[in-house]
């Protein structure tokens, strides 16, 4: 039940029947039973669901973190688990941003170093050239505009948990991907704080046409978005399609 | 980039590294340093080797003469040995073994050499009968005539030559006797533990045999010209120089020589193909039998081949211990790395989430090795090689400090202690070092990249 205006645009990410089962002695316990999704360009996608239902290990077949027992992810147009480990990184590198909800920014790095990781990361792949001079400038930048120009050089220890979130979606930008993966990017925040990165996080997807696949527990955040979907036992149940003016 | 980025920033982050990089550090400098001077000893000893003996000896058989009432004459093999196109110079030896005993004792029985409480200071020595001229242009004499004693040598007893041309000459300042007692060159240990100066007379006793084996007890005076110093302990403590004419007199002229001493043109170059070709002239001239090809004809390296293997063996025994010191400091990288995986699990996860491939993140925790061994290495090779350079000062400096003397010189008769930096040896070590904390840091970097990415995100 897509919007007919998102279903005509081309979908960036899709995902068919998804399962995936964990080995436990020699037990197979399947955690998800063959789950669809497609992520247009563009969309705010949020995916909903209790915890223990699923949908963070559905996260992470789609961000390519995790290989599913069944079923197909494509990324522009690539069967990504059929790739290489190699194609699957470089894909991971450029064409994803993660925000996780715990950060996981590097804690020997300042603000700046974190956020330009990616463009080494690529360089290292052949992807691109390095200019670090070029890319820290950009970083700078990308943070001033954040509200961190006083956090620049600062490491992750001496930041709060807002301004660390604003570093990680910086870093997730950085490299200008056409998909953003968000887990829980306020559950670790006050609401004050989380309200104000989820602003910032909306604003950038908007102004930047990115297609947002955003996982809570919060309605709040669901009401924000084109679509929710909700997850149960290991599966999408529903698809909420709502129309919001961006 | 990245790679080599975050595994620098990990290594200077974490004070634990230090410790890797610092036995790492002790490993490469205790090998230079100690292996320097174990090559300076055998260089130094080997010179001193050479120096006493000649490039080639020539000892015919003794059971050769069994039976022939004539002693064998030097001046056959000396032409053959004169006319190889290797040798610059050679001369005839006749050496033999005395008692000595210094003026003032009854007898050679009743000397200092007997008494004693183990009875093993019985002063035997080596009696080398030369001729003149032709022994300062074979061997190093000359050079053992003129050198002077370290100022720390406590035992020089030096009776300095007065013509080093003319050593048996009798000294202008020694007044002479009735007797004309023959003059000999004596070691400067001779010297001292005999109390001997320019001028005393000793006695030398011996022992000598015909052809048929019947032995004769013999004994004679002689006056003492000057010392020499080698720097070969055994030669120094030993060894009594005599023209071979008064030897050969103490032996009743019942042999002439025992050797033939030889200096080659080149011996580095061509001291296997002189060997050989000597010992196939004198074959060829019926001099030696062919046996004399085999061990008639010897390099002083062959004469003192056990004793530079012993040095040899333990050089390689000690860098073999010292290298564990380095293996040690790879169980120290491991140890660390191992810990530093198991604490960066979560940025392994955030790496890899940012598009890292297993490889990298392999290769970013073996550039922690590689960092481990960089500045470990280059400190160690540093502090080694200026170590070996100035040991001397260094010993002197401690001695003085701790009131005790470390290095005695005296133990070796070298007046400094000899280091030599090799450094092809050095790049050795340094490889070495590379290798050890290379390879003890892979065992954590493979963990690493295997780790599952969402097993390692989870990790809080």
């Amino acid at each position: 039940m897509s919007d007919p205006a998102l279903s005509n645009q081309p979908a960036v990410l899709t995902a068919r029947d998804v399962r995936k089962a964990f080995q436990v002695g020699d037990r197979s316990i399947e955690i998800l039973h063959g789950s669809h999704l497609d992520l247009f360009e563009g969309e705010r996608l949020c995916l909903m669901g209790a915890s223990g239902a699923g949908k963070s290990t559905f996260l992470h077949i789609l961000g390519l973190l995790e290989e599913p027992t069944e079923g197909e992810v494509r990324i522009g147009g690539k069967n990504a688990w059929k790739l290489p480990s190699s194609e699957r990184a470089r894909l991971r590198n450029l064409h994803i941003g993660f925000v996780f909800q715990f950060y996981h920014l590097l804690p020997e790095l300042t603000a700046v170093e974190n956020v330009i990781i990616p463009a080494m990361i690529a360089h290292a792949h052949g992807d691109r050239k390095m200019n670090k001079a070029q890319d820290k400038a950009r970083a700078r930048d990308l943070l001033i505009k954040f509200g961190l120009e006083q956090r620049l050089d600062h490491k992750p220890g001496q930041l709060s948990g807002g301004e660390r979130q604003r570093v990680a979606v910086a870093r997730a930008l950085f490299l200008d991907p056409e998909i953003l993966i968000a887990d829980e990017p306020t559950g670790n925040l006050d609401t004050a704080t989380g309200e104000a990165v989820l602003e910032l996080l909306l604003d950038e997807q908007h102004e930047r046409k990115l297609s947002l696949l955003l996982v809570t527990h919060d309605d709040r955040l669901s009401s924000r978005c084109d679509r929710t979907l909700y997850m149960e036992d290991g599966q999408i149940q529903a698809d909420t399609s709502v129309v919001i003016p961006h | 980039m990245y790679k080599s980025f975050l595994s620098w920033r990990y290594l200077v982050a974490r004070r634990t590294n230090l410790i890797g990089i610092a036995g790492i550090t002790v490993g490469v400098g205790a090998l230079i340093l100690i292996l320097s001077i174990m090559t300076g000893f055998l260089e130094e000893t080997k010179h001193t080797l050479r120096g006493s003996l000649a490039d080639i000896v020539i000892e015919p058989s003794a059971f050769d003469r069994f039976g022939n009432d004539e002693p064998p004459k030097p001046a056959p093999y000396l032409e053959v040995v004169r006319n190889n196109e290797y040798v610059a110079s050679a001369t005839a030896h006749l050496t033999w073994g005395g008692i000595l005993a210094r003026e003032g004792t009854a007898s050679v029985a009743s000397s200092a050499g007997m008494s004693g409480t183990l009875g093993n200071g019985m002063p035997i020595v080596q009696l080398i009968g030369i001729d003149v001229q032709e022994e300062l242009a074979a061997t190093d004499l000359r050079a053992s005539l003129l050198r002077e004693p370290s100022d720390s040598d406590k035992t020089a007893n030096r009776i300095a030559v007065e013509d080093p041309d003319h050593p048996f000459r009798p000294p202008s300042d020694v007044a002479q006797d009735d007797f004309l007692r023959p003059w000999v060159v004596v070691g400067e240990r001779v010297a001292y533990e005999n109390r001997l100066h320019r001028g005393s007379i000793i006695n030398v006793a011996t022992i000598s045999f015909d052809s048929r084996g019947n032995g004769a007890q013999s004994n004679r005076e002689y006056r003492v010209a000057a010392t020499f110093r080698s720097g070969e302990n055994d030669a120094d403590s030993t060894r009594v120089y005599m023209e071979r004419d008064a030897l050969m007199d103490l032996l009743g002229d019942r042999l002439e020589f025992s050797q033939i001493v030889v200096r080659l043109k080149d011996y580095d170059r061509d001291k296997d193909a002189a060997r050989k070709s000597l010992g196939e002239d004198l074959v060829a001239a019926g001099l030696l039998g062919q046996a004399g090809l085999v061990w008639e004809v010897r390099t002083w390296e062959d004469l003192r081949k056990n004793f530079l293997a012993a040095v040899k063996n333990e050089r390689f025994l000690m860098a073999i211990m010292l290298g564990l010191v380095l293996v040690v400091a790879g169980f120290t990288v491991f140890a660390i790395l191992s810990m530093m995986v198991t604490e960066k699990r979560r940025d392994i996860g955030t790496l890899t989430a940012l598009g890292a491939t297993p490889n990298g993140i392999m290769i970013l925790f073996l550039m922690i090795g590689f960092w481990d061994a960089l500045l470990g290495a280059t400190i160690g090779a540093t502090i080694g090689t200026l170590g070996a350079i100035n040991i001397d000062a260094i010993e002197r400096g401690l001695s003085q400090m701790i009131g005790f003397q470390i290095f005695d010189r005296n133990v070796y008769m070298f007046d400094h202690i000899p280091a030599v930096v090799d450094p092809l040896a050095v790049a050795m070590f340094v490889l070495g070092a590379f290798v050890c904390a290379i390879l003890f840091a892979a065992i954590p970097a493979w963990r690493a990249a295997r780790m599952h990415p969402i097993d390692a995100l989870r990790y809080e």
